[in-house]
């Protein structure tokens, strides 16, 4: 880790103005969210306006709870015993825990590609990509074949693989499955696209190409992404929220800002620290 | 990179999502119900699942208990009892010893040779061991009477021993066999191939990296499944039903006629007199409890042997 | 990762399913090297232990000759089981055994798989995790409890059940006797099902949890993540995934079922007779064997080696049958 400070990351980048992100239309809001399992908080103080259609990272140490507070966007916390996720934590205007969205359908809003690639290993290409439709009900061939075109297009995917789509998932390359995944997620037609440490899994090539497509998929979706690597929140996000573990052991947000901002000239001093690398 | 075509086009974008919503909103109460009912449904099968399973664990302890906590069930000889006598059961002495007897026998015939197969079948490659391993697989699902009649043609008939503890240590060890001979395979591959390429770098001949290095390795597996093919022999009644002949007293020459606990609780079961039939659950309970405790042991040394491993 | 060994009565066909697929340390031997006494030894050894499981086969056959060779194909026709005396022939018709232990084996199978699969489901997916270890434990341990065990359950607590209770339930409903027909001592074919089925069923729960558990759990949160509900990720997600260890599972207990003796012996009724209504007794191959066996003398005892005969081809070829089956799925799993 560098000792020279924030520069290095944000090298040529500080002389832009920084817009802030937050001045356009938002996404979900995040209102004093705590998520304890067996009554043990995990991560508490979170509150923050995720922007529409940008990039939003979540980045700190292990242990912060960035993962543990993105799952509990698309309520993946539900299957776990014990967990109790408190605040408000809204998609547009409904609440997603008390708004009486069901389960299901929240998850086809507010989608989700995980750390490791994992198509399914019993279907193929087209299988997997339209799985989240079939899922949802979808029978018409027409309109699964459209989505699959579009989201593996979406996903810089479709002209490796148009001409085998019958192939098993598997038989791709780490960074091609988790393209692939990609595409299945955005083939439900998510509004937000949550991204769990996608490239950690992937060799420097794939990651580069999934760091440049998530610019392209802004477009379509609102993305929010954990990742433990600064460089890469500081290359692909508009908006980075840090967070760090307290001393009760639970995660806390210390600060959300324009990356460049937080990069640069970040508000709180533990913050720099992070980016400078004295821990973490 | 960016393909042009990722700009999403406006009608049909909307067209895909539309639909989709229209069609998830229309078949979200089917699926969520059929969903629910699915889990019901589980949940039925496993209560259906437990009752019996549970109802046979409280017969044997509220039946048996009363046997295998007497002393005399160890100590005495099975009687026959009469008309005049209809409770004079005694007790199961001579049946407890015999499964011991027999299954040390057949312990004594099978393991070494099953688990020099086993070996063999982990270290060769040729064809040969391909074959007997093929037959190792098929002879461990075969119904087990099958090996009483063998038993019965070569210790009975062949060999004119006669019904006897040796013929049911025969028929057990053939049942044994083949899955010790897995069992120590499975432990003996088991072994990471480093320990092995590390004797041979030392220049040690590959018969002593496997007698010294790997199979000390394997051992902790090689016992575990001797454990589990014990608890297994101990409980199998039709292969010996057919050889043993039975008997009412204590034989100790291993070519006499023997008493088993399974026979003798096959045997007892129908009999006219309700107090013998009883005494069946005891000798039950006495048996599960053996192949409790085995099958635990089992658990634990293998669990402990990972451990250490770690 | 350390294959375990899976602690239940011959439950040893998950680890030879993954044998085949070639993994384990399997080192090469410099094929140079010389053969020494430890490989005669281990080469002996094993041929000898290959000729006694030749040797089981050809004697039973051999023991069985004389009975085919006296009866022919009435053995597979017949339903006469009769010993000849003085002038009358003897008569050995196997087909009452033969349908029977169809009829047990594949009614006990298929109760088994169903509901074990439910369990299994419940056990993996539904049950609290301090339940789920104690659980998981104690369907392994019944499934090394003897069969015996079963038997005399089914016939000390079931039978007379259904002979008090269920029988005269099911002759009782319109149509009754028709379908089921009606209730003798109590053991029947229905019962026999029942017992095999029970017997079965912690061996198949033992290995479909296992399968089941062993699914990545990042396959289901995918799923769920797009929509689905709960049990469209199970079926459609994660059943299909472990579907390989599920064949083989189904395969073990069908093995069992065909093979088991004792406890339908006891349960069965051993009436020679078929009967497709349940209520009524019969028999299977293993059983009659074992029930008569002890008194059998002369061609008699031919006799039953040639059911033994039958009842080895009807196991092996189920046996290859399910390996080839899952042989199948594996190289369909493969083909990636």
């Amino acid at each position: 880790m560098s000792t020279e400070p924030t520069l290095s990351i944000a090298a040529g980048l500080e002389d832009q103005e920084i817009e802030d992100p937050r001045l356009g239309p938002t996404a979900m809001s995040l209102k004093d969210v705590a998520v304890a399992f067996n009554g043990r908080t995990a991560v508490r103080d979170v509150t923050f306006d995720v922007p529409a259609n940008k990039v939003t990272a979540l980045i700190g140490p292990s242990g912060s709870g960035k993962t543990t507070l993105l799952r509990s966007l698309n309520r993946l916390h539900d299957l776990t015993k014990g967990a109790k996720v408190t605040g408000e934590i809204t998609l547009g205007d409904v609440d997603i825990y008390r708004g009486g969205i069901p389960t299901t359908e929240l998850r086809s809003r507010i989608g989700m590609v995980f750390q490791r690639p994992n198509p399914f290993p019993t279907m193929t290409i087209y299988e997997n990509v339209v799985s989240g439709l079939r899922f949802n009900g979808v029978k018409k061939k027409a309109i699964l074949d459209e989505a699959a075109e579009q989201s593996l297009r979406a996903a810089a995917l479709w002209d490796e693989v148009h001409d085998r789509l019958k192939a098993h998932g598997s038989s791709l390359s780490g960074g091609q499955q988790q393209r692939l995944c990609i595409a299945r997620a955005l083939a439900v037609e998510p509004e937000v696209l949550l991204m769990d440490e996608p490239t950690s899994a992937l060799d420097p090539i794939s990651t580069q190409a999934i760091e440049a497509l998530m610019v392209d998929l802004k477009k379509r979706v609102t993305i929010i992404i954990v990742t433990h690597n600064m460089q890469q929140a500081a290359r692909t996000s508009d908006l980075t929220a840090f967070l760090l573990m307290a001393e009760d052991r639970a995660g806390v947000q210390i600060e959300v800002n324009p990356t460049l901002k937080l990069f640069s000239n970040p508000d709180d001093q533990r913050t720099l620290d992070y980016i400078q690398g004295r821990f973490g | 990179m960016t393909d042009l075509q990722t700009e999403p086009r406006e009608a049909e974008l909307h067209s895909v999502r539309a639909h989709l919503r229209e069609r998830s909103a229309a078949t979200r109460a089917r699926r969520q119900l059929t969903s629910k009912v699915m889990v019901v449904l589980c949940w039925i099968a496993i209560l259906c699942a437990a009752v019996p399973l549970l109802m046979l664990l409280f017969e044997l302890i509220d039946k048996g208990w009363p046997y295998v906590s007497s002393w005399a069930f160890y100590s005495q000889l099975p009687q026959q009892p009469s008309i005049t006598q209809p409770n004079n059961v005694g007790g199961a002495s001579n049946a407890i010893l015999g499964t011991v007897a027999v299954v040390a026998y057949a312990v004594v015939m099978a393991v070494p040779v099953g688990v020099v197969v086993g070996v063999f079948l982990a270290e060769s490659d040729s064809k040969a061991a391909n074959v007997i391993r093929v037959i190792t697989q098929t002879m461990v699902g075969a119904p087990s009477i099958l090996m009483g009649l063998f038993a019965f043609y070569i210790i009975v008939k062949q060999l004119n021993l006669g019904y006897s503890a040796l013929a049911g240590a025969f028929a057990l060890a053939v049942l044994m066999l083949p899955v010790l001979a897995t069992a120590t395979e499975i432990a003996v591959r088991g072994v990471p191939p480093t320990y092995r390429e590390a004797g041979l770098a030392l220049g040690a001949k590959p018969s002593t990296t496997s007698l010294r290095i790997v199979l000390p390795a394997a051992v902790s597996g090689i016992v575990t499944g001797s454990i589990l093919a014990i608890s297994r022999a101990v409980g199998e009644t039709a292969p010996v039903l057919l050889v043993i002949g039975g008997a009412y007293s204590m034989n100790w020459r291993p070519t006499d006629p023997v008493s088993m606990i399974p026979v003798q609780i096959y045997q007892d079961a129908s009999s006219a007199y309700p107090a013998q039939q009883n005494q069946v659950w005891g000798l039950a309970l006495l048996l599960v409890a053996v192949v409790f405790v085995l099958s635990l042991f089992a658990r634990i040394w293998a669990g402990r042997k990972q451990k250490e491993r770690r | 990762m350390e294959p375990e060994i899976l602690h239940t009565s011959g439950g040893l066909l998950f680890e030879e399913v993954s044998l085949e697929g070639g993994e384990g340390g399997r080192t090469e031997r410099p094929s140079s090297s010389p053969r020494g006494p430890y490989e005669y030894v281990l080469m002996g050894v094993s041929v000898l232990f290959a000729i006694i499981c030749i040797g089981f086969v050809v004697t039973i056959i051999l023991e069985a000759v004389p009975a085919f060779k006296q009866q022919g194909s009435y053995l597979f026709t017949g339903t006469t089981w009769q010993q000849g005396g003085g002038s009358t022939p003897s008569q050995y018709g196997g087909l009452s055994m033969i349908v029977g232990t169809f009829q047990v084996a594949v009614v006990a199978m298929v109760a088994a798989v169903v509901i074990g699969m439910g369990t299994a489901l419940s056990i993996v997916f539904f049950l609290p995790l301090r339940l789920r270890n104690l659980v998981a434990t104690l369907v392994e341990l019944l499934a090394a409890v003897p069969s015996v065990v079963y038997g005399i359950f089914g016939y000390l607590v079931l039978a007379p059940w259904v002979l008090t209770t269920l029988g005269p339930f099911l002759s009782g409903l319109p149509g009754g006797t028709a379908i089921f027909g009606s209730v003798q001592t109590g053991t029947s074919m229905l019962l026999a099902s029942v017992v095999v089925a029970v017997m079965v069923l912690p061996t198949f729960v033992a290995i479909a949890r296992e399968v089941l558990s062993a699914v990545p759990h990042e396959l289901s949160e995918a799923s769920l993540s797009l929509g689905a509900t709960q049990w469209q990720t199970l079926s459609r997600t994660v059943i299909p995934t472990a579907r390989i260890g599920l064949f083989g599972a189904a395969a073990l207990a069908l093995g069992r079922a065909i093979g088991e003796t004792v406890a339908v012996a006891l349960v069965a009724g051993q009436v020679n007779q078929i009967s497709w209504k349940s209520l009524e007794p019969g028999t299977t191959l293993a059983s009659w064997i074992a029930n008569n066996f002890g008194e059998a003398t002369g061609d008699q005892v031919n006799a039953l080696f040639a059911l033994g005969v039958i009842l080895m081809a009807i196991s092996l070829a189920t046996s290859l049958f399910s390996r080839w089956l899952v042989a199948r799925q594996r190289r369909a799993a493969a083909v990636v």
